[in-house]
């Protein structure tokens, strides 16, 4: 994988060139402590130390609400509306990759979705290696500290005023290429790279599992029976906004509207949360998951179990967005996953 | 049309060419494709139904495949939006459908074998495409035996169909009511009830049930302790499948989707999973 240094000053004609024909986001702090992707524009300041986006980048590929086809009630005709800008998310880090990495497997498997294949290969994601770590975020001892697929370009800032930026696709190094001159990287320049990732990555190893991630699943395979779902989801509120704010979670509700013609409409699909009582709910009244222990637990085991033997990966990347979107304090895969695995070894 | 133009949510007219009321709830309604192709469909699967502006529900095809015939079968309880929207439609109007979606009962195996058909309620529904198709090839099939449990009298779907079955010599018919009334003279009690009644070589019996959720452990109970094999019971689970395609979410069972995986199921397929019956 080629690699070149990008000096910091470079990068504002960068994105520039680059806005021409995309839509350009970046990480913005949006309250003290609090960070979000954001329109790039020439005067928004880049929070190069942001520890995590509050709002995870699933929503450049999977919006909040997505039209999927527009029919004519008369006619009774329909067709797909897919709806593909050009536009590239500069500043995902290596477990967000990893995120959008598992949902480019899990939209690419049985029927393709093409409404998220067809964003997703019209979004150019620049990887940037964290400098910081979230005070709730656990993902180096997920197996999604560093990632290797899944982005165009992969920036570490090496000192006050430099990148390394490794090559993730052709298209990467074609726009790298086509906005400015930079030069290939030096052995000491990668070296330097690797010591801010080992500096950043021994920071991320104070907390997390307290055991390998490979044994999640056998450590839910013995935890079904657990005490600790009904402990935990005693307090949940059901709100959902663990769902809402988790990188993997594509979990959706399809929905219509009429026009104000009422002859033609369309029809939508829109983020939906396992953590409503509502959403194994069927009509005429029975609710596969009635209790909150049932839905807390169908979402641990989700991260830890389904999605694992779906993709050989954990569902969960240690993001720690749920931590902190938790209003009953209750969301945290690292210590549920840690007691189980305590209760059952 | 290219792979990437293509988008398993746009559904195809259907024209609604007949309407039969079942009981007071519950309406057959018979489509015809507007393109004339039939479904192509399997006993078992499902298909999308939509009333645009109102929204789309998934529903089990109670027809059985017939390749010169296009048109299909749903019967649906009026119970929510969209079934209220069907009620609604008048003969000549139109649906929207997608599908048909989701696996089925495996036809080939059942060849040569008995049948008990173990319906409770709207679950008599997808079994009717079963057993249609098994009339319709009579000779490659054995013993069809039908037990019919449903709440109480007024919500018996069917009844004429039934009636005229029971008189066939090949078929065997019986039913059973949770709660009777004045002039029920049948059987009273729950489905399970009915099975110590059958003598039948349980080495050579495939057992096809639907109901509902809470029928299926005593059903299957009920059949093993008369020596049926879990490998030859077969279920079929509803669930809220809501995009049909293994993606949204919402008809999970423990990790997998009905709505692909299912609905239904070999038994000895799901009979581990905690979230199944």
């Amino acid at each position: 994988m080629p690699s070149y240094t990008v000096y910091l000053e470079q990068l504002p004609g960068m994105l520039e060139a680059w806005a021409k024909d995309h839509a350009v986001y970046v990480p913005v702090q949006t309250e003290p402590g609090f960070y979000d992707y954001a329109p790039w524009r020439e005067d928004v300041e880049i929070a190069w130390e942001f520890d995590v986006a509050y709002n995870s980048p699933k929503r450049f590929l999977m919006p909040p609400k997505e039209e999927l086809i527009a029919f004519d009630a008369e006619k009774y005709t329909a067709k797909a509306t897919f709806e593909a800008p050009a536009q590239m998310v500069f500043g995902v880090h290596p477990y967000d990759v990893r995120a959008i990495a598992q949902l480019d497997q899990i939209m690419e498997s049985g029927a393709p979705d093409q409404y998220y294949l067809r964003r997703r290969e019209n979004t150019v994601i620049m990887a940037l290696d964290p400098l910081r770590v979230s005070e709730t975020a656990f993902w180096s001892t997920m197996g999604a500290g560093e990632c290797d697929l899944g982005f165009d370009l992969y920036w570490t800032k090496i000192g006050p005023a430099a990148f390394l930026v490794r090559v993730g696709s052709a298209r990467g190094e074609e726009l790298l290429m086509a906005a400015g001159k930079p030069v290939k990287a030096s052995t000491s320049e990668r070296d330097a790279a690797c010591r801010a990732q080992e500096a950043v990555r021994r920071v991320a190893d104070r907390r997390g599992l307290r055991f390998p991630w490979q044994e999640v699943p056998a450590v839910l395979d013995r935890s079904w029976n657990s005490g600790l779902w009904r402990e935990r989801s005693e307090m949940c509120l059901g709100c959902g906004s663990c769902n809402v704010v988790c990188p993997t979670c594509y979990c959706f509700d399809v929905r219509e509207e009429m026009d104000l013609s009422m002859k033609s409409g369309t029809r939508y699909r829109t983020w939906d949360a396992c953590m409503l009582s509502s959403f194994a709910l069927i009509a005429g009244g029975h609710n596969f998951r009635e209790k909150a222990l049932e839905r807390y637990r169908h979402r641990y085991f989700r991260k830890g179990k389904y999605i694992h033997d779906m993709v050989g990966e954990l569902g969960c990347v240690g993001c720690g967005r749920c931590v902190r979107a938790c209003t009953a304090r209750i969301a945290n895969p690292m210590e549920v996953y840690n007691a189980l695995w305590e209760e059952t070894r | 049309m290219s792979r990437k133009n293509f988008s398993p949510y746009v559904p195809r007219p259907a024209t609604l060419v007949r309407k039969e009321r079942l009981s007071d709830l519950v309406t057959l309604f018979e489509f015809a494709p507007d393109n004339g192709r039939p479904l192509a469909h399997k006993p078992g699967q499902f298909i999308q139904v939509s009333v645009f502006g109102v929204g789309e529900a998934p529903f089990s095809i109670s027809s059985f495949p017939d390749p010169g015939n296009h048109h299909f079968e749903i019967a649906v309880r009026k119970t929510g939006t969209v079934t209220n929207a069907l009620h609604a439609l008048k003969e000549g109007d139109k649906a929207a459908i997608r599908g048909p979606y989701g696996s089925f009962f495996p036809i080939q195996e059942f060849v040569g074998k008995d049948t008990i058909f173990i319906a409770g309620g709207l679950g008599y529904i997808p079994l009717r495409s079963l057993l249609r198709y098994q009339l319709r090839h009579r000779d490659e099939f054995g013993r069809i035996i039908l037990l019919v449990g449903t709440r109480n009298p007024s919500e018996r779907i069917f009844v004429d169909r039934l009636e005229e079955l029971a008189k066939r010599p090949d078929v065997e018919v019986h039913e059973t009511v949770d709660v009777p009334d004045k002039d029920w003279k049948g059987n009273v009690g729950v489905v399970t009830t009915l099975l110590p009644k059958l003598t039948f070589d349980p080495d050579n019996t495939y057992v096809a049930m639907v109901g509902p959720p809470v029928m299926y452990r005593f059903v299957i109970g009920g059949c093993q302790e008369l020596g049926i094999s879990p490998r030859r019971i077969y279920v079929s689970l509803e669930r809220k499948m809501k995009c049909g395609l293994g993606k949204c979410g919402h008809c999970q069972i423990n990790g997998i989707n009905a709505c692909i995986d299912g609905p239904v199921f070999r038994y000895t397929d799901i009979e581990s999973l905690q979230e199944a019956l």
